[in-house]
């Protein structure tokens, strides 16, 4: 019943499409998940991350397109697909009123155990997330950070084939984040095979082995974080301006020499570096010349947030479809 | 409830036990229902609706109105209560209704939806734990009519015919309001919808105020209505003097009732299932 490596692939996706009326949520998507390895979809609120999950979790039926996971078609064996998978989805998926050890008794139970056993296996699921404090708390009361570990280890019961994380750590506080995240670490270490949807790109940085980058239900690319960050090109200097007043003055100081891309919230320029360490020299004498007062400095190797800005069409070498930028407004200056 | 070791057809990895079809849809289902039992002494105030309303109403049908309302051939005691019985099984369609749709739209059942867990026992441990919450309210209206006076008439065959009939109306109608808490929305949206329509359909139904002497809109109404035939039929066994009559269903109380609890539960559970395999939320 659970033999499935022939293929590799835990999930198999092919032309997967979901529209809701008018709106195409999902749009001809082919995904891979190799097994033991971690693949984080990352895409902007409404990418279609959600709909993709739900119709590989057998939430959802497919208007086109095949999905196989673990082996087994979604649509002809919802049930062996529903044995081999576990799903955290984006909102608790806890019962509210019944503690931390009566929600993961219940879902052992519903899985199979004995009352014995599933005793023990939540015993040893609360040791293991630390969720001992409020082993005996309603949901209800615990905070969201509680509520995610106690999620999580619902979510590891049986050792699921494919462990399938919808916005884990999504309102959470960052030190609950860390914890979670390390938490993730732990069973990708185990050699979980993780299916992560996330719209942070140091999320997917940290956690994932192949990014997948979603925007209006299509593929946008996909790779390595260093492939998707190597694509996006060259080294970049950034500069952090003091504060908002300094960000204007710094940006009307530098425009005309260089080419500068606004990040506004972070009061950051970003200014691509294909001679290293020249041009770190040309912008330093530039910024000390304007007199203006800058956090910091410093050469960068791409991030994440790059590749997405310039892969979602926030910058001009990207494809011009895409819409808007959804994660940041990034202002470009040519 | 824990099975013997002969039900398990083989062992899973994990001390999971691969329960038989029958044997695992039974387990899932008491074990769905006592999920929703354990809410109810941490959730009081959705209790509030089998408790606090009948006696208000008891109260003040019994002790304000009831003197002005002529009723013949039997007390209003014994003429009142078997109202309260029907309307409070009425009134369990938007109780179920609210606390299905609040329950569709915590994670909790998407969940269940994901596990390898029958659907169908999903429902009907969702139906099962609203009935015995419905059942202490029917526990309680019975308990302060006997306190009060209300005289039942009954011997023990009648006594497990009515209990046999209540079950089955109690039946019908949490059906029909597990499809229609799925249906709609919100929570609110099914109170206010409910409200709109089974508040009046159940005062309507001879349940304070004979039919009889109704308007001719309203008369027609009740005469056919099933919250109608539910009264009679706990009528006719309590008060077996009074004859309500006026049209086919209310002379054949008892047939026309379980007509309708078949047709209800015929048209609700395929329909409540199918949904329910639908998607619920986007």
């Amino acid at each position: 019943m659970n033999d499935f490596p022939t293929t590799g692939l835990a999930v198999d996706a092919e032309g997967l499409t979901k529209r809701f009326g008018d709106f195409i949520a999902v749009d001809a998507l082919d995904l891979q998940v190799r097994t033991g390895t971690v693949v984080s979809l990352l895409g902007p609120n409404g990418a279609g991350k959600t709909t993709i999950v739900r119709m590989l979790a057998t939430l959802l039926a497919p208007d086109a397109g095949h999905i196989r996971v673990c082996g087994h078609d979604v649509v002809r064996e919802a049930a062996a697909v529903r044995r081999s998978i576990s799903l955290t989805g984006q909102f608790a998926a806890l019962d509210p009123n019944l503690t931390t050890r009566e929600n993961l008794v219940l879902m052992a139970r519903l899985r199979g155990r004995r009352r014995a056993a599933a005793a023990a296996v939540s015993d040893a699921l609360i040791e293991r997330f630390d969720c001992a404090p409020f082993r005996d708390r309603p949901i209800k009361q615990l905070s969201g950070g509680e509520r995610r570990r106690v999620d999580l280890a619902a979510g590891l019961i049986d050792r699921p084939q494919l462990l399938v994380l919808d916005e884990p750590t999504t309102g959470l506080d960052p030190r609950s984040r860390q914890i979670v995240w390390g938490t993730i670490r732990e069973l990708v270490a185990d050699g979980v095979t993780l299916l992560l949807t996330t719209q942070y790109l140091e999320e997917a940085d940290a956690l994932a082995d192949l990014v997948v980058l979603i925007d209006h239900g299509r593929e946008i690319a996909a790779g390595t974080p260093a492939e998707l960050k190597t694509q996006v090109g060259q080294q970049r200097i950034e500069i952090v301006a003091a504060d908002a007043d300094s960000f204007e003055r710094l940006y009307e100081a530098l425009a005309p020499e260089f080419e500068l891309t606004r990040l506004r919230e972070r009061r950051t320029l970003s200014i691509p570096a294909p001679d290293e360490v020249a041009d770190l020299a040309r912008v330093s004498g530039a910024v000390a010349v304007s007199g203006v007062a800058v956090d910091e400095l410093a050469l960068r190797r791409p991030t994440l947030d790059d590749a997405f800005i310039a892969l979602t069409g926030g910058l001009p070498q990207a494809e011009s479809e895409a819409g808007e930028p959804a994660l940041h407004r990034a202002d470009v200056a040519a | 409830m824990s099975a013997t070791a002969t039900a398990a057809t083989a062992t899973a990895p994990g001390d999971a036990v691969a329960w038989s079809g029958p044997i695992s849809f039974i387990r899932e289902t008491l074990l769905l229902t006592g999920r929703s039992l354990r809410a109810i002494p941490r959730v009081p105030e959705r209790l509030l609706d089998v408790t606090i309303q009948p006696i208000m109403f008891i109260l003040l049908f019994l002790y304000v109105f009831g003197a002005a309302i002529p009723v013949h051939g039997i007390s209003y005691k014994d003429y009142m209560f078997p109202g309260i019985i029907g309307q409070s099984l009425a009134f369990g369609l938007i109780g179920t209704g609210t606390a299905t749709s609040n329950d569709m739209r915590e994670g909790v059942i998407d969940r269940f939806r994901s596990m390898p867990v029958g659907r169908l026992s999903i429902i009907t441990g969702q139906v099962l734990g609203q009935m015995c919450e419905q059942l202490l309210g029917i526990a309680i209206v019975v308990g302060l009519g006997l306190i009060l006076g209300w005289d039942p008439h009954l011997d023990a065959s009648r006594a497990l015919e009515l209990a046999g009939l209540i079950l089955l109306g109690m039946l019908a109608f949490t059906w029909c309001g597990v499809l229609f808490g799925m249906l709609v929305r919100s929570p609110d949206a099914v109170q206010g919808a409910g409200f709109t329509v089974i508040f009046p359909l159940s005062f309507m139904a001879g349940t304070f105020v004979p039919i009889a002497r109704m308007a001719l809109i309203p008369r027609t109404i009740a005469q056919w209505d099933p919250i109608s035939a539910l009264v009679a039929t706990v009528r006719g066994l309590t008060a077996p003097t009074y004859h309500t009559g006026g049209s086919w269903l209310l002379d054949h109380p008892e047939l026309a009732m379980v007509l309708w609890c078949l047709l209800l539960l015929g048209v609700c559970v395929p329909l409540a299932v199918r949904r329910f395999n639908r998607t619920l939320a986007t």
